[in-house]
């Protein structure tokens, strides 16, 4: 396992933000953490790249605990923050030589901003650019030293859907160089599209981890959608598709000669979190 | 600690500090500021003003006054008293006390007795050019060389310092300036990667937060280094003993960024940050602001640290100390940036953590 959590928790005061979480992630593999604002997802972030230490519990990465072998750890994981915090007063090309140097890494910073298509912005200070443009300044940065583990906190957080687009092929391509990701999102569409692992996470609590379509099939609900030409006017039936007497509903529906479409609607997400958690995923 | 981390930061700060408005304004504002000392007086005012008490009501004694229009002044007293009062008041530079039988002695041969009276405060080359005053003038009246008892009596504790002029004695003031828009510019550093977030993302990397407090220590000190050496290049002070004085700058400097890297973390506002900047950086600056004012006591500012930098500057650039002379303030600031810079490296660590 790349990244090995045990019973992780954290608390600011009385408010337990983790509380006794327990996953993995191997090689290769895209973990989605989801989540609304506030349920935990940053803390866990932090605790397992190390910037807070955990006060209950343990996590590994790459074999090294977060407690105890930060150095070594930070040397191998790219951490890509939910905030904007490029050096604003620097250009694009030396906030990411400065960090090549802190990593004494030997990636050409001119390749890597060609392969996250910001070479056209090389000269331009980062506070000159875009939200969009300064997400792929940090992600390019989080890549400086040829990372084994990504942490990705919200990356297309506030992202124009073009954009946030980008961002998502290039996760994409880095899992299929065999990185391993750990992704925070409360964007269930992108959870679904990326995640190999869903982990839904809420007031601090893991309630629910599998792959996005065992999450689905399991906790959502699937229907049969048929509708109906009658005169002028559509008459639209829903059947769930696990309900008991569906195929019989169905097959007199579909001797019907009047069918104008059917479609089958499987639950998202978002259905699956609130069905688990009472509350929306959203910010 | 890691060396690449700490080469790769200072050389990031050292360019983001050049690029910040604000902090170059700072920095040459302390260098603005030195200017100030072609404007104050390059030299004291060498008229003498002397309270007399002629216990005899000499005849010879006011020809004396009379001649010596230029450089000395005389006002009579009635008693020794007054005229001691007069010169503990500050109103006069020193006292003449002439026997009784002051003419007599003087027609017959005779040595008489005179007595000169100085407050505690008065230089050893102001009594000794009194002294010759007092000795030329009376030769001059008595047309010859005169036997004179001259006998020196200090009021108070005697302080036989050198007066100098206000321009050399207002140096410290430069240097400190200086040292502290640097304290301020290393908090504005520290207070501004809190702010921006980039400091989170620096400490997930190989750096630690000893490598950024190092990296940004050495960087303040360069600066603060370079600063007061153009403050003293470009007010031709840079004189005296250079080992004493590059220790001096130094220290300061270390002490300048210690203080500033520990005031940084109390905050991680940048308002709020020129607050927790602004008032130490005046009670820092009251040693060097208080030397200036004659007749004040700067022993009440001994709990003050910048104290023993004002006090080591004045005596290596005005009064010719070296190293010997100065190394038990020295030994005070050192005891004091190591204090700095424990408390600001623990106040740092602990806000990152």
């Amino acid at each position: 396992m790349i990244i090995e959590a045990n019973d992780l928790t954290y608390s600011y005061g009385k408010n337990l933000a983790v509380d006794h979480i327990s996953f993995s992630v191997d090689q290769g593999e895209i973990l989605g953490f989801l989540g609304p604002n506030g349920s935990g997802k940053t803390t866990t972030v932090k605790m397992l790249t190390g910037q807070i230490t955990p006060q209950e519990g343990g996590a590994k990465v790459l074999g090294h605990d977060v407690s105890k072998d930060l150095k070594i750890i930070h040397e191998k994981i790219g951490v890509c923050f939910e905030e904007k915090n490029l050096y604003p007063r620097m250009s694009v090309k030396e906030n990411l030589e400065f960090f090549a140097d802190l990593f004494d890494s030997s990636m050409n910073v001119d390749d890597l901003m060609k392969k996250v298509d910001i070479s056209k912005w090389s000269d331009k200070r980062t506070e000159t650019l875009s939200k969009g443009m300064q997400q792929r300044v940090m992600f390019a940065r989080s890549l400086i030293n040829d990372p084994d583990v990504l942490f990705l906190d919200e990356p297309t957080s506030g992202l124009d859907p073009i954009s946030a687009d980008q961002i998502r092929k290039m996760i994409l391509e880095e899992k299929r160089k065999g990185k391993t990701i750990f992704l925070t999102t409360h964007n269930m569409m992108e959870a679904d599209v990326l995640s190999d692992q869903v982990a839904f996470i809420n007031e601090g609590k893991i309630v629910a981890l599998d792959t996005p379509e065992n999450l689905k099939l399991k906790l959502g609900l699937r229907n049969l959608k048929i509708k109906i030409r009658t005169g002028k006017k559509f008459i639209e039936e829903t059947l769930p598709l696990d309900g008991p007497d569906t195929p019989q509903k169905a097959k007199k529906l579909l001797e019907n000669k009047n069918i104008a479409t059917v479609h089958t609607q499987e639950a998202t997400l978002e259905e699956v979190f609130i069905k688990l958690t009472g509350r929306k995923l959203g910010r | 600690m890691n060396s690449s981390c700490i080469k790769a930061i200072a050389r990031k700060d050292a360019k983001m500090a050049m690029r910040n408005k604000l902090l170059l304004l700072a920095l040459f504002s302390g260098i603005l500021f030195s200017l100030v000392y072609y404007a104050l007086p390059s030299s004291i005012d060498e008229t003498y003003s002397l309270a007399v008490y002629d216990e005899g009501s000499s005849q010879i004694f006011p020809s004396i006054s009379g001649i010596s229009s230029e450089g000395m002044s005389f006002d009579t007293f009635s008693t020794e008293k007054d005229c001691e009062n007069a010169i503990q008041n500050g109103n006069y530079i020193a006292g003449i006390i002439l026997p009784e039988d002051f003419d007599s002695l003087l027609l017959s041969g005779h040595a008489p007795h005179i007595t000169l009276i100085f407050n505690y405060d008065v230089s050893e080359g102001t009594i000794n050019s009194i002294k010759y005053f007092i000795q030329t003038l009376i030769d001059v009246v008595a047309f010859g060389k005169q036997p004179l008892q001259l006998q020196t009596e200090i009021l108070g504790q005697d302080m036989s310092g050198m007066r100098t002029p206000l321009r050399d004695q207002s140096l410290p003031l430069y240097i400190l300036m200086a040292l502290m828009m640097e304290m301020w510019t290393i908090s504005t550093l520290v207070v501004e990667e809190n702010a921006l977030g980039t400091l989170k993302a620096v400490l997930v990397t190989p750096a630690s937060p000893f490598d950024v407090i190092t990296a940004k220590g050495i960087v303040g000190c360069i600066y603060s280094l370079g600063v007061v050496v153009v403050i003293l290049i470009l007010t031709q002070s840079l004189r005296g003993s250079l080992p004493a004085l590059f220790i001096g700058i130094l220290l300061g400097a270390v002490m300048a960024v210690s203080i500033g890297l520990f005031l940084g973390s109390l905050t991680k506002n940048i308002t709020g940050s020129y607050i927790y900047v602004a008032v130490p950086m005046l009670v820092f600056l009251l040693p060097a602001l208080l030397i200036l004012i004659p007749d004040v006591s700067l022993s009440a500012l001994k709990v003050i640290p910048t104290y023993y930098l004002v006090n080591s500057f004045d005596n290596i650039l005005n009064n010719g100390a070296g190293l010997f002379d100065v190394w038990k303030d020295y030994l005070v600031i050192g005891i004091c940036d190591a204090l700095f810079f424990v408390a600001g490296v623990y106040a740092l660590r602990r806000q990152y953590k």
